[in-house]
């Protein structure tokens, strides 16, 4: 069948045009209308996007507690009277910037939980440079936030913290615990990668065939750009580029390009990876999955899942298409915890921290667990 | 040389090898050190045409792939595309079904073994093209007399261990 005979015949412009001749000429104006407020707006995009660089993210008030040349520990200035007496470390994770917690006053994470009466400290990467090429996991988990654990225990006067890692900082948590489960009150984790064998997403199928030995050697650090050629593999049309048209369509509604703005501002803020980190990440981690089989040296020690009998919440989204529920979900069933709770939530991997939804239908189960342990 | 009969790699290869027959002086006498370096670096220069090889072969094997899915995702969007462009929704239409069939494709292609290899392969090369460069630089830092980039790689290695170590020894002093 050709194009032309697929035409109807009554309504065709070709057909109909001595007929019907006002009608053409109310489409072609409406068409020249909309043409022209498309412009408009594109145009609109353009300078917004222009002079997006002054967007202002992780606006909750704080105080640096600490500040390093690797980290800054950020504490958060309490909303309530009397917060609970565990405070609470987040760690979040070495990929893009922890300002994602407090992206913007209504979907901010860190804000939610003040507000629901915790005390939150968070751990705020520097970006590593050319120097940390060597810098492994057993300076991450038993220098910097053992470091930022002992901080946050002599300004709060307790024995132990809860534990709140994100993604890849999750992950670091669980080590954390293994390692140092006196300091650790509770481990409450988002999207953590655990069992990279069930992980099913883009990113752990390019990392199978990445030489990191040779990577370390000539470049040291993970480059940012090899970072951004791998997130442009994420559902690359959907999300990489509809979202773009979505923008223009809805340039006129302030509330949606604040968001569109900020998380777009968040996507491309991409540190390098230290070397020695991405090394262990891609061999130990996503190659050869030996953390779930408790066989993951980090520095001299190895990383047992099985050793952590602290109380549990593991949080993973069903929709992540970055760490696959089934890779976070058997952290579960590997610690000795008798208290643990899975919960499943039906959103993507950056909806699970800094959406509508998550204030909604995440924090607040995520608050109620925490107070109930905190005291 | 036509677009029909590309050249192979094997063909590069012994091009490359051949240049360093070529090029191999007397080891001993007079020329002892010239020989040695004009070696050294000659050497240099042809492994990195090699690696320029393997990459290209290897480029190639990547873009075949992103080809295939592009043609499969066209072909799909010509198939389930509206026949007809007359309202809005056509085009709306049309556009959900392309984006469909883009992200099918290209999603099905990135979570593929083959692609996850090519984009390896690809990758691997652009390292040994650095680690060519960083050779090359290395020997003229030295004729200069100045500190290379696997003796500063040492150092930090040095420091790194010292500072954990340090790190260790003051918080042992801490807890007594």
């Amino acid at each position: 069948m050709t194009q032309q005979e697929s035409l109807p015949k009554a309504d065709s412009p070709a057909t109909s045009v001595q007929a019907e001749k006002p009608e053409v000429k109310d489409v072609v104006e409406l068409a020249m209308q909309e043409t022209k407020e498309n412009l408009r707006k594109v145009e609109k995009a353009r300078t917004i996007l222009h002079n997006a660089s002054s967007i202002q993210v992780g606006q909750t008030p704080h105080e640096v507690v600490e500040d390093t040349r690797t980290y800054r520990l950020l504490h958060y200035q309490p909303m309530v009277a009397n917060t609970a007496k565990t405070p609470i470390l987040t760690v979040y994770a070495l990929i893009n910037k922890a300002y994602v917690l407090d992206l913007q006053p209504d979907k901010s994470w860190i804000r939610n939980l003040l507000s629901q009466g915790l005390d939150v400290y968070m751990i705020y990467w520097k970006e590593p440079t050319s120097v940390d090429k060597y810098v492994t996991f057993d300076d991450y988990v038993n220098v910097y936030i053992d470091d930022c654990v002992d901080i946050v225990r002599s300004k709060n006067k307790v024995d132990q913290v809860t534990l709140h890692g994100y993604c890849m900082g999750a992950t670091m948590s669980a080590m954390y615990t293994s390692f140092h489960q006196e300091k650790v009150r509770n481990l409450a984790v988002l999207a953590p990668v655990i069992d990279t064998s069930k992980d099913t997403t883009v990113i752990a199928n390019m990392a199978r065939h990445m030489d990191v030995d040779k990577m370390l050697d000539s470049i040291g650090n993970f480059p940012p750009e090899q970072l951004y050629a791998l997130y442009s593999a994420l559902k690359p049309f959907k999300q990489g580029m509809a979202k773009y048209f979505n923008l223009v369509q809805n340039i006129d509604n302030d509330s949606f390009v604040g968001n569109f703005l900020r998380i777009e501002k968040w996507l491309y803020d991409t540190p390098a990876i230290c070397g020695g980190v991405f090394k262990q990440w891609i061999d130990d981690v996503y190659r050869n999955n030996l953390l779930i089989k408790n066989e993951m040296m980090i520095g001299n020690k190895r990383v047992d899942l099985s050793k952590i009998t602290v109380p549990l919440l593991n949080l993973v989204a069903d929709e992540d298409h970055l760490v696959s529920p089934e890779c976070s979900s058997p952290l579960n069933d590997a610690v000795s915890s008798t208290d643990k709770r899975l919960m499943h939530f039906h959103t993507g991997h950056v909806g699970l921290i800094a959406s509508s939804y998550s204030q909604n239908n995440v924090l607040p189960k995520v608050g109620q667990w925490l107070k109930a342990r905190s005291s | 040389m036509t677009d029909n009969n590309p050249i192979t790699l094997e063909q590069f290869n012994k091009m490359f090898n051949t240049w360093a027959e070529t090029m191999k002086l007397p080891t001993i006498g007079p020329m002892f050190a010239f020989s040695k370096e004009f070696g050294e670096y000659a050497n240099e220069f042809i492994n990195l045409g090699k690696t320029m090889a393997e990459m290209k072969a290897n480029l190639e094997q990547y873009w075949s792939l992103i080809n295939t899915a592009y043609v499969q995702a066209s072909s799909e969007t010509a198939a389930k595309a509206p026949k007809q462009f007359l309202t809005k929704e056509d085009f709306e239409n049309y556009k959900k079904v392309m984006t469909d069939a883009f992200e099918n494709a290209f999603t099905g292609l990135f979570s593929s073994a083959e692609f996850s290899k090519a984009y390896g392969k690809v990758f691997t090369n652009q390292l040994d093209i650095t680690k060519e460069f960083q050779n090359i630089i290395e020997r003229n830092s030295k004729a200069l007399n100045l500190p290379t980039k696997s003796e500063i790689d040492e150092m930090l290695k040095d420091i790194h261990d010292l500072k954990k170590r340090v790190r260790d020894l003051e918080k042992g002093n801490e807890g007594k």
